[in-house]
């Protein structure tokens, strides 16, 4: 082994691997600044565009903005019957509500699953797993059927209830795996100790079961915030869009005007971009552990 | 199970209540509905007519759906090649040692798979835009005029138009995926390869590859899920034409049951929908299943 590798050592050397190399490298840098490029560039377009008018964007849709106005957020801001205020307003709340219940719920569901034993134990765990597996997108018909049938279609919490419902497989099993994990010893002292069983739940459990509730909450909150079909189908008024339902209703009232549009989208996405871009260690890391293992 | 942990069944019940009458009534309740409006004929009115079998004979007679279905499977088949396969690519040059800036590549190009669907959809139908497009205007500066037009108006592009944008969105996603697994691997792995005189290629090959397999499986699950419900950008780009070009299922179920009212028999395409996405993914599973055990006999 040692021999190889000096040998290795020597061929490294070479002027030619050398030159080869530095080919090499300028070639891969150079293929994935691309890629990186055009992951972003829809996003630095879209902002410079955005501070054209109208007439100066159709003439050039790629120049940077000689007058740079910003005359259409003050026009999107000002006029309330663009909803887009409301929108975000809606699309907040949803996605709070539904994030905090889908962790709550995904703890304890997953907690009670992974350490309680009782006759429907396997029942409930086979139950939610279904959950993963069942293509939830075929219900788009028959979910708008049943709300509107038990009239809780257009209500501000008519969203929660499908985006907790679909959210709370993956976090069950996330939680279940994580907490078999951890060993017993501590709920048994607490038990001896004369803990009850929610106190030991929510004041020791709880806390060893943050990254995992962490991890839920990340992936969660990208769902519900860009969840679009479902929304679709069961809110009617208005009042009640979320941004995904506004901005589809927005471009449809102006179609041509690009840099209306872009100001209204930049505008829509700003906190899950700046979200993103002020915690994307945690985001990438939690969004991976959850696909990975979900 | 410990003894200590024997909390009272009310309680544990207390608990799970709320959960679990959510969860079915919003996933089991409606797949029941589904199931049942299925069996009758009904426009939306106060009128249901039970008839049958007849809405599932319409069904496996619909060209539309099967064209919708058939699409379905293009966009998983694409996206796997360009999502997956170009993803493996840029994990094996952003792996090397002679690329700077791995951070900033992981951030940006994970970036877009935060982005709502509904959002990428629009900004791709401005690149598509026949007057003020991105796509034609590089035509032009390229000097194709010749080769500009209406691109989403395209019959016979229109689906690859459509499927572009998915793969865009997705590669960064995996690309990290596939990364977080590489970074597990034992690195002395790759130096004894190298030292062997395994080139780059024959590496990735016979190293990398068999090493991440269960990631890349994962990965293929994901898209073919994913796909399988593709309709957000389809709904912003095209609701599924020009014509019937580029109909997915879930957009032609949407279209029957809201814009055509035919309630009864968009709930029989829901059940056919549930069907055929349930056999696509677990058909995959069963083959995947088939794959990873002759590996390892």
């Amino acid at each position: 082994m040692a021999k190889k590798f000096e040998m290795t050592k020597v061929e490294k050397n070479d002027v030619p691997t050398k030159i080869k190399k530095g080919v090499l490298g300028v070639f891969l840098n150079a293929v994935l600044l691309i890629f990186s490029a055009t992951c972003i560039f829809p996003l630095v377009w879209m902002f410079y565009s955005s501070l054209k008018e109208k007439r100066v964007f159709n003439a050039d849709i790629i120049g940077l903005p000689k007058n740079p106005t910003i005359i259409n957020y003050k026009n999107i801001l000002t006029n309330s019957d663009y909803h887009l205020g409301a929108s975000m307003k809606n699309s907040l709340v949803v996605t709070a509500c539904s994030v905090f219940l889908i962790v709550l719920f995904g703890f304890i569901v997953g907690y009670i699953l992974a350490r309680v034993r009782f006759k429907l134990n396997r029942v409930l765990y086979v139950m939610f797993l279904m959950g993963m597996l069942i293509p939830i997108h075929s219900l788009l018909v028959p979910i708008y059927l049943v709300f509107k049938n038990t009239g809780l279609s257009d209500k501000w919490f008519t969203l929660i209830i499908p985006y907790v419902a679909f959210g709370l497989p993956t976090a069950i099993f996330l939680v279940e795996g994580f907490v078999k994990g951890v060993p017993t010893a501590l709920e048994e002292a607490a038990a001896i100790d004369g803990s009850s069983f929610s106190r030991t739940l929510f004041q020791i459990i709880m806390p060893i079961c943050r990254p995992i509730m962490t991890t839920v909450a990340i992936i969660n909150v990208f769902t519900c915030w860009n969840e679009f079909s479902f929304a679709l189908v069961l809110l009617k008024n208005q009042k009640l869009h979320t941004v995904p339902l506004a901005m589809t209703q927005f471009t449809g009232q102006f179609g041509s005007d690009y840099p209306k549009i872009m100001a209204a989208m930049l505008l829509t996405m700003s906190p899950i971009v700046v979200l993103y871009f002020t915690c994307s260690k945690q985001i990438i890391k939690g969004m991976v552990a959850g696909a990975v293992k979900g | 199970m410990l003894q200590a942990i024997k909390p009272k069944k009310r309680v544990v019940f207390a608990y799970l209540a709320i959960p679990t009458i959510l969860f079915i009534f919003a996933v089991f309740v409606p797949l029941i509905t589904a199931l049942v409006n299925s069996f009758y004929e009904w426009k939306s009115g106060p009128n249901k007519t039970f008839n049958g079998l007849t809405n599932y004979i319409t069904l496996m007679h619909d060209s539309t759906f099967w064209l919708s279905f058939r699409h379905n499977l293009f966009l998983v088949a694409v996206c796997i090649i360009g999502q997956i396969g170009i993803a493996f690519i840029l994990v094996l040059m952003i792996n090397s040692r002679l690329v700077k800036l791995k951070g900033i590549h992981r951030t940006f190009g994970f970036f877009p798979s935060t982005i709502a669907a509904v959002s990428i959809g629009f900004i791709w139908k401005m690149v598509y835009d026949y007057n003020r497009g991105i796509l034609n205007w590089f035509l032009g500066v390229i000097g194709r005029e010749d080769l500009q037009q209406v691109w989403l108006s395209n019959e016979k592009l229109v689906m690859l138009l459509v499927a572009i944008p998915l793969v865009w969105q997705w590669i960064g996603y995996y690309m990290v995926i596939i990364l977080s697994a590489i970074s597990s691997i034992d690195t002395e792995i790759f130096e004894v390869a190298e030292l062997d005189g395994a080139n780059a290629v024959q590496r990735a090959i016979y190293i990398v590859l068999p090493l991440i397999k269960n990631t890349l499986l994962v990965c293929v699950t994901l898209c073919i899920a994913g796909n399988m419900k593709a309709f957000d950008n389809i709904y912003v780009m095209t609701s599924g034409g020009p014509g019937k070009a580029s109909m997915v299922m879930a957009m032609y179920g949407y279209n029957v049951s809201f814009a055509e009212n035919n309630l009864g028999y968009g709930s029989t395409i829901s059940v056919g929908i549930f069907v055929m996405s349930l056999l696509v993914i677990g058909g995959s599973q069963w083959i995947i299943g088939l794959l990873t055990k002759d590996k390892e006999a």
